[in-house]
């Protein structure tokens, strides 16, 4: 299946792809430091994976593309957010146990290592909404091909 | 602490986005329009820089990176919509 945009903006896309991707992994990973989260963060690295389905077309998506893949990874970020939140179940629902007393993420407030589950979360959150918003854009691109 | 002279050549920059909104709210044709819609994106992203030094908030700036990758994004698939549609 030919894609119809030209060199530059396929050359372009090289180049900027990876360079979105990076930028939204830093605005999820950075989600209790800086602006923005999972949610921001996952919407930034999905508009990545827009502008490659743009550039390069629907056929060369299809390829790099498997359903089952995303769907576990969507069911996996829900997973990985609701298991985070029962940690601390022994005091209640969402209580911050590895800010409190935990082995790990209990570093001084401002720095990477902190704030608990929070930066779990957010990885969970960036991953979930990725995936999710990958799996609308390539069913609403295929939508007139699955007649055939 | 709030700079001024930052703040005057925001207020610039938005007489500039304004004259870019009159080509999209007047533009005769839909690629004027688009070109329009890219203008005020890139001036955006150049008004978000400078209320970012104004306020002196150097996570400000984060928000016009994303916003400038993405509206790169946006503009290419108007694009793609007029070539002819995704093949």
């Amino acid at each position: 299946m030919k894609s119809d945009m030209g060199l530059i903006v396929k050359t372009t896309a090289r180049a900027t792809i990876p360079l979105i991707g990076i930028f939204g992994a830093y605005v999820v990973s950075h989600g209790h430091l800086t602006p923005g989260g999972g949610f921001q963060g996952g919407a930034t690295i999905a508009g990545a994976g827009i502008l490659f389905l743009i550039a390069f077309g629907f056929g060369e998506m299809r390829k790099r593309y498997d359903h089952h893949i995303y769907s576990a990874l969507e069911g996996l970020g829900g997973l990985v957010f609701l298991g985070m939140a029962m940690l601390g179940l022994g005091v209640a629902f969402f209580y911050n146990t590895l800010w409190h007393s935990g082995p790990f993420f209990d570093g001084q407030p401002g720095t990477l290592l902190s704030a608990g589950y929070l930066p779990i979360m957010n990885l969970a959150v960036g991953l979930k909404v990725f995936a999710g918003l990958i799996s609308a854009m390539v069913a609403i691109a295929a939508y007139r091909r699955w007649k055939e | 602490m709030i700079a001024p002279e930052f703040f005057y050549a925001a207020v610039i920059v938005m007489i500039g986005a304004f004259l870019a909104l009159l080509r999209v709210f007047f533009g005769p044709s839909v690629p004027d329009r688009v070109v329009g819609v890219d203008t005020l994106n890139t001036l955006i992203v150049a008004g978000m820089v400078l209320l970012g030094a104004a306020y002196d908030r150097t996570i400000y700036i984060d928000i016009a990176i994303v916003y400038a990758l993405l509206s790169y994004v946006g503009t290419l698939a108007i694009a793609k919509y007029l070539q002819g549609g995704l093949r």
